[in-house]
Formats: structure tokens, C-alpha cells, sequence
């Protein structure tokens, strides 16, 4: 079996990347015993199947891996062999410790990374919004993996940046890849439909419309676009007219302070909520509640 | 310079037109609103999203089209989807969502309604199709399957009425949608006693209908100073787009049928009598001064078409949904007609005229190996417009009609239109130039305004953008065809219950 593992700790070649825990490329030409069990690990794991037929559990499921296919397992996730085997075949990954990263969404992925945080945080949503920890079809990911080998190994100029660019190259992909085949083939009503939900399930949230697009895998103008033409309303208009429907129903329908109202359906402070009301219906909140 | 605007609170979205005072369209804004559908066959929405989306889409018109013109606005007509029902607390609180017409929940109650001695009695009175659609279904399934919700009601409503109760603080129900709840006796203008028995409910727990011309209350003055409004603003309560559309696409007293091809569809004639059918396939709603309009809806038109769409078209990552329908339309007008012998049946949704069977299915009959995905393409299209020509036939034994009028989005597919004008051997009109329902609306306000001697007068002369004529040879081709189709849409309703078992 050809192998090159390389662990955090044990070898020169990790020194300038603390971040990567292990790095490891096997090719299995006999089926290994009692070398792949269910287990847990510290950081996010990130991995590429190139030859081989593999039948693993993750995160409580079974799925079988084939070639092409890469799959992401979170830290709070196990995965392995239920046999404890690993089968025939060749395979790459990559195990990071994240700064933060949690189920809820949060991420922090280090100061190794040049991602500004704001997208940072739109990605950790959509990466853990995401159920299916193998993805198919993720085909730059293969050249994204041995790009990184190569610089791992050879260590020409420049070859720290370059690592560290590579990792953010791959997050990157991964979750455009997950908002587009969430949108494969769907047509905008049905995509809007399901962010309609997200937005209806968070209405506390602040969301922007970099969040917003983010989440179904569109550019800002595309979906500013699409959202205008679809819906009549420019994507923070509508969001307006969500919040503002819930609040006529926790007006009407509940004795919860306007306070309370305005902020648990995301307006900055009751008097955001008291003025936009007013514009838009006439009354002041407290009026409105009135007359009913 | 004056002008009317009008609201029309549809499946999908608000539309809100303006016309000046001879029928010209000015400027028009929309807001969509998302339906749930919480289980199959469920389908709501949030009667406040309705609401406030209504109102929205009112203040930006107003404020971005309207006032920097310095359009005087004189009425705001309404108009409406049908079959919406929202129970309402005495403080007319909702209580909950509105179930809209495609809910089919109501499935036990219709077959109950429609075994039992009542059936055609309360058929022939609301001329409303017993069917799941029906609000006196939807209502009979609350009294049975929501008690605690049937009891807390005070009222119920109609999504439009929710919307003029927000805006007047009255309840206000026109004669049209009131005809479409499958309770009202439209020979005699009031509640069907037999009918509300059944639905479990008295009237008082149902507004009041009146003429669609009604405009007398209106808007609360809070809501006219926000939107700019002067308080002399007339608001004309108007009909539902059913009936608008009818109106909108032609001379009511002509020999015409209408034929709407949107997501779903309808066929339906205008004349001053019901039309009776004894097999109940028929609806009848009312008009005004004495026009009913009656006909029967499908299912499965555009939604049928989108579905093709997304699982046989070839799509290039960048592309979407729309363009690639552009790109199937033009593959299809290739093929020819008849598809080289391939038929489909598109009840993919059930279907409702003419054959009212909740378990029908789609089918592709007749496939041979020299048959490739442009065949079933173009066989889908001929398939939808089978179905609508299925309703018309049925129609043209109780009515003539020489010529027909077509409208919804499908009306600016000229593939469409000519397959359509080709299988009815009909000429077909379409004035793609203005949102029809809109043009219907804004008829009833101004004959309502008196700019009208009568909804007769307003409907005449209206525009034709598109003409198509029926080519012979064709129509006896699909002739052919359609024999076939209609024998299996019968022969195999044994089979489609079996099928829709293991579904």
C-alpha cells in the first residue's frame, strides 16, 4: 500500500500549518483490518475518493463512496468503516482545526484564512445547513487536493501562501458547490420558496442580501434581479413585508410589548418598527393594536 | 388626468393595474406571496402577508407611478381568485391560514355531498361543481376535522373580504365570488339553506353579498391619508378573475368562448342562462345584470408544461427554468403534428373538467422504439391542449360558439395558441397587450362609474393584438387523435384508482 500520511506533531512538512491536524493519501491494495473505525476527530475533515467502492457510516447514516465523490464530516460527526476495514482503492484527505465552528453555523476558520468574516459566516450556515456530508460531482475538488499535495511536498517560493490559499479555495468551492446543486434544475419559484422558509424560521436575524443570496448560491446582482422580477419586491422590501406581517399578527393576536415585537421579528429597535410601520400602514403600532 | 386602479388578489401574487377612464393601461406594479402547502394536498397562505403585501404594492405604485404624474385616482376596483376560505374571531382576527382553491383536502366531505340525496340539488342552486375546491367543502371538512377552530369562528371569509375588511373595517362580499362558494342559490340571491346544513354553519356566520358595482364604504381614513388618497376615492368591491377575465377578453354578448392558459386553466362562455348539464360538470358563476359565466377549469396547463420542463429539459448550469421552456418551445414547433403517433394524458394534478377525477394520471400512450424526447415534447403540448379542448366540446353541446379568445401568460405562445386554434377547427383571438383580468376589472368599475351604459358596451371593441386561423388538415389529424384521448381518459378509470393506490 502506498501511503503518505503526514500528522501535526510528527513531521517538518506541517511546521507553518498548525491548523492542518493531518494530511493523508493512501492507496489500499489490500482490504486493511481494524484500520478505519467509527471515530470522531477534533477539526472538520475534508476528502476525496479517486478509486474504490467504499461503504461507510457517517454521522449515524450509511452511505457508499465512489470515485468523484468527496465528503465533508464535521468535528461533532463520526465517521468510518462498520467493519472497521478499509476497502480497495485510492483516497486523499485533509482533517483542519477550525478557530470556531459550531452545528449552529458559526465559523472562525483562522487567521491562516483571507476570507473576510462576514463571508465566513454566510458559509458556516450553508455548510451546516447542509445534510449530506458526500458530495457528488465536486470535480475541482480533485485538482484543489493535489495542488495542495504538491505544495505540501515540494515547497517552492511562496509555497506557505499558496497552501493556505488552497484551503480557502477549497471552502470556497465546497459551499458554492452545495448552494448549486441544492439549485440544480429548480426553478427560481421553487428556490425562493425554501429561502422564503429560512427567512420566515430566522426572522430575528439581520439578514443582508449578500446572506441572502449566498444562501441560494447566486451573486448579489443576479439574485437581486431574479428576486425583483419574481417577487415585485427588491429582496430587502420583501423581507420588510414578512417582518412586518408577523408583527400585525403578534399585534393583534398577543399582549407581548411593542419591544418585544420589534426585535423578535428583526427590526433594530421599537422605534425602527414604530416608524416603518407608520409609513407603511398609516397607524403607529400601539394605534394599530387599538383598533382592534 | 383621471384614472381607475385596480387590485387583483390572485393565486400567485397582487397585481395592481391603473387605466385611464377609457380603458388604457397606464402603469402596473406586482408583490408575489409564497402558498404552504404544510401536507399533501394542503395549500395556504397567510392572509396578513396577503394583506400587507396588497398594501405595499399599493403605497410604492402610488408613490413611484401614480402621484409624480399627478393621476387623479377616482375608484380602485377589486377582483379576486376564487374558493378562499379563512375562519375569522369575532374581533375578525384570522384564525389561521386561508386554504385556497387547490387544497384538496376536502376529499371524504365531496364524495359524502356528492353520494348523498342532496347532490343535485344543491348543485343545480350555487351552480359550483361539487368538489374538494369548493369553500362549502372546505367548510363541511372544518366542522368535521378542525372543531376547535370551526368554534371559534365567528365568520367565514374569502381572502378578498379579509383584505377589504383590513382597508374598510367592513365586511364586504360581492354576488360573484359569493356564486363560487358552492352555497349560494344564484336564482335566488341568498344563502342555500340545504347547502349551509351541510356545511354545518348558519348565515350569519357568512357576510352578506351584494353587486359587484357596490361602493358604498370606503377606505379607512387612516389608510387614505397614508396612501395619498383623497377621501372622495370611490372603492368598487368588483368580482372575481374568473369572471373579469371574461369580460376583460371580449364582447360578453358574442358568440365567444373564453380560454384562459396560465399555470392552470379554464374554458368558459358568457350568455344571460345557466347552463345545465346534468352529468354536473359545469360551473355557473354570476356576473352582473343578469350574465353568468360559465364553464369548466383544468388542472393541468402550464404546470404541467414547467414539469416537463424541469425533468427533460437539458439544462446548461448557467441557464434557467425560463429559458430553457424558450428553448423546448422552439424544438417543439419541429415536430409535427400528432407527434408521429404518441399521445399523453395530462393529469399529472387529477384532473377536474370534464372528467372530475381526483385519480387520474398522466400517461404516454403508443410509444414505439423511433420515438425520442422531441416526440414526447411536442406530444405534451398537444396532450395540455387536448384537455382544454376536451372541456370546450363539452361546452359547445350546451352553447355555440364561433370563435374563441384566449388569455393567461400562455396566450403569447404562438405554438400554443395555433396547436389550440388548429384542434378546436375555431379562429382564435388574443389581445396580449394588457393583463385581461385587470381589463375586466377596470370594466366593472368604470361601467360601475357610469363611464358605461353597461358591462355589454365596456367589453365591446376591445383590442386583438393576434389572430390565428385553423389549418384543416390539422384539425382533422388531431380529430384522430382525440378520439383516442378521450377513450382513454374514461376506459382507464379503474386503472387510475389502482395506480393512485400505490401512490
Amino acid at each position: 500500500m502506498n501511503r503518505l500520511i503526514l500528522q501535526q506533531g510528527t513531521t517538518d512538512l506541517l511546521q507553518d500549518f498548525p491548523h492542518i491536524t493531518e494530511w493523508a493519501k493512501l492507496k489500499v491494495q489490500h482490504v486493511q483490518l481494524n484500520s478505519f473505525e467509527v471515530s470522531s476527530k477534533t477539526g472538520i475533515r475534508v476528502g476525496l475518493i479517486s478509486e474504490g467502492k467504499y461503504d461507510w457510516n457517517i454521522n449515524g447514516q450509511g452511505y457508499t463512496l465512489y470515485p468523484g465523490d468527496v465528503f465533508l464530516v464535521f468535528p461533532w460527526q463520526k465517521m468510518g468503516s462498520p467493519k472497521g476495514i478499509l476497502e480497495i482503492g485510492a483516497l486523499t484527505w485533509i482533517e483542519l482545526q477550525l478557530n470556531i465552528f459550531e452545528a449552529s453555523g458559526a465559523l472562525q476558520l483562522g487567521n491562516w484564512s483571507n476570507i473576510p468574516e462576514s463571508d465566513q459566516r454566510v458559509m458556516g450556515k450553508i455548510i451546516t445547513m447542509n445534510q449530506n456530508p458526500v458530495l457528488a460531482k465536486f470535480t475541482v475538488a480533485a485538482g484543489i487536493f493535489q495542488e495542495i499535495e504538491h505544495e505540501l511536498l515540494q515547497q517552492e517560493m511562496g509555497y506557505r501562501t499558496r497552501v493556505n490559499h488552497l484551503l480557502d479555495e477549497l471552502f470556497i468551492s465546497t459551499v458554492r458547490h452545495l448552494s448549486k446543486t441544492e439549485n440544480f434544475r429548480r426553478d427560481f419559484p421553487q428556490i425562493f420558496l425554501k429561502l422564503e422558509q429560512t427567512l420566515r424560521e430566522n426572522l430575528n436575524h439581520a439578514w443582508t442580501v449578500e446572506e441572502m443570496a449566498g444562501l441560494v448560491g447566486l451573486g448579489i446582482s443576479a439574485f437581486t434581479e431574479k428576486v425583483k422580477g419574481f417577487t415585485g419586491f427588491s429582496p430587502l422590501h420583501y423581507l420588510i413585508n414578512l417582518r412586518i406581517a408577523e408583527a400585525i399578527k403578534l399585534l393583534r393576536q398577543t399582549n407581548r410589548s411593542l419591544t418585544d415585537i420589534a426585535l423578535s421579528t428583526g427590526f433594530y429597535s421599537s422605534q425602527h418598527f414604530s416608524s416603518t410601520f407608520k409609513k407603511l400602514t398609516g397607524y403607529t403600532p400601539r394605534d394599530y393594536r387599538k383598533t382592534q | 388626468m383621471e384614472c381607475i386602479l385596480t387590485v387583483d388578489i390572485n393565486t400567485s401574487s397582487v397585481r395592481i393595474h391603473a387605466f385611464d377612464l377609457t380603458g388604457q393601461v397606464l402603469g402596473m406594479r406586482k408583490g408575489s406571496y409564497p402558498t404552504f402547502h404544510p401536507q399533501a394536498d394542503y395549500s395556504e397562505q397567510d392572509p396578513e402577508q396577503v394583506f400587507i403585501t396588497t398594501l405595499y404594492v399599493l403605497k410604492n405604485f402610488l408613490n413611484e407611478v401614480i402621484h409624480p404624474q399627478k393621476f387623479k385616482v377616482k375608484a380602485i376596483c377589486f377582483c379576486a381568485a376564487m374558493h378562499s376560505v379563512l375562519a375569522v374571531d369575532k374581533n375578525g382576527r384570522p384564525l389561521g391560514n386561508a386554504i385556497i382553491w387547490a387544497d384538496n383536502r376536502g376529499i371524504k366531505q365531496a364524495k359524502l355531498l356528492k353520494n348523498s340525496q342532496e347532490c343535485t340539488q344543491i348543485y343545480e342552486a350555487s351552480g359550483t361543481p361539487i368538489h374538494p375546491m369548493s369553500p362549502l367543502i372546505k367548510i363541511a371538512w372544518m366542522s368535521q376535522q378542525d372543531p376547535e377552530r370551526f368554534a371559534q369562528a365567528y365568520k367565514f371569509i374569502s381572502l378578498k373580504e379579509y383584505v377589504l375588511l383590513q382597508l374598510t373595517g367592513e365586511y364586504l362580499l360581492d354576488q360573484s365570488i359569493a356564486s363560487s362558494t358552492g352555497m349560494f342559490d344564484i336564482h335566488q340571491l341568498k344563502w342555500h339553506t340545504k347547502a349551509l346544513e351541510f356545511a354545518g354553519i348558519t348565515p350569519d356566520r357568512l357576510s352578506t353579498p351584494v353587486s359587484i358595482f357596490f361602493d358604498e364604504v370606503g377606505l379607512k381614513k387612516e389608510y387614505s391619508k397614508s396612501l395619498g388618497l383623497s377621501s372622495a376615492t370611490k372603492l368598487i368591491i368588483g368580482s372575481s378573475d374568473g369572471c373579469s377575465a371574461t369580460l376583460g377578453s371580449g364582447n360578453i354578448a358574442a358568440e365567444k368562448a373564453t380560454v384562459t392558459l396560465a399555470s392552470s386553466g379554464a374554458v368558459r362562455v358568457a350568455s344571460k342562462e345557466i347552463l345545465v348539464d346534468k352529468s354536473q360538470r359545469f360551473f355557473n358563476y354570476l356576473l352582473a345584470e343578469d350574465y353568468y359565466i360559465s364553464g369548466g377549469p383544468t388542472n393541468n396547463v402550464g404546470v404541467v408544461f414547467d414539469w416537463f420542463t424541469q425533468q427533460f429539459g437539458s439544462f446548461d448550469p448557467r441557464q434557467d427554468l425560463e429559458q430553457v421552456k424558450e428553448e423546448l418551445l422552439r424544438e417543439a414547433i419541429q415536430v409535427s403534428a400528432g407527434a408521429k403517433g404518441l399521445l399523453f394524458l395530462p393529469y399529472l394534478l387529477g384532473e377536474r373538467a370534464p372528467i372530475w377525477n381526483a385519480n387520474a394520471r398522466g400517461v404516454y400512450f403508443g410509444l414505439n422504439i423511433t420515438h425520442g424526447q422531441k416526440h414526447l415534447l411536442r406530444a405534451t403540448v398537444e396532450g395540455i391542449l387536448f384537455e382544454v379542448y376536451s372541456i370546450g366540446k363539452l361546452l359547445a353541446e350546451h352553447r355555440n360558439f364561433s370563435s374563441i379568445s384566449l388569455t393567461g401568460s400562455y396566450a403569447s405562445v404562438p405554438l400554443f395558441a395555433q396547436i389550440l386554434t388548429d384542434i378546436f377547427g375555431l379562429p382564435i383571438h388574443a389581445n396580449t397587450s394588457v393583463d385581461n383580468v385587470a381589463l375586466g376589472t377596470a370594466l366593472i368599475g368604470l361601467t360601475g362609474m357610469n363611464y358605461f351604459k353597461n358591462l355589454n358596451e365596456s367589453s365591446s371593441n376591445l383590442p386583438v393584438t393576434e389572430t390565428y386561423l385553423p389549418n384543416a388538415q390539422n384539425h382533422d389529424l388531431y380529430m384522430r387523435y382525440f378520439e383516442i384521448f378521450e377513450r382513454l381518459s374514461t376506459k382507464l378509470e379503474p386503472d387510475f384508482e389502482l395506480i393512485t393506490a400505490l401512490q
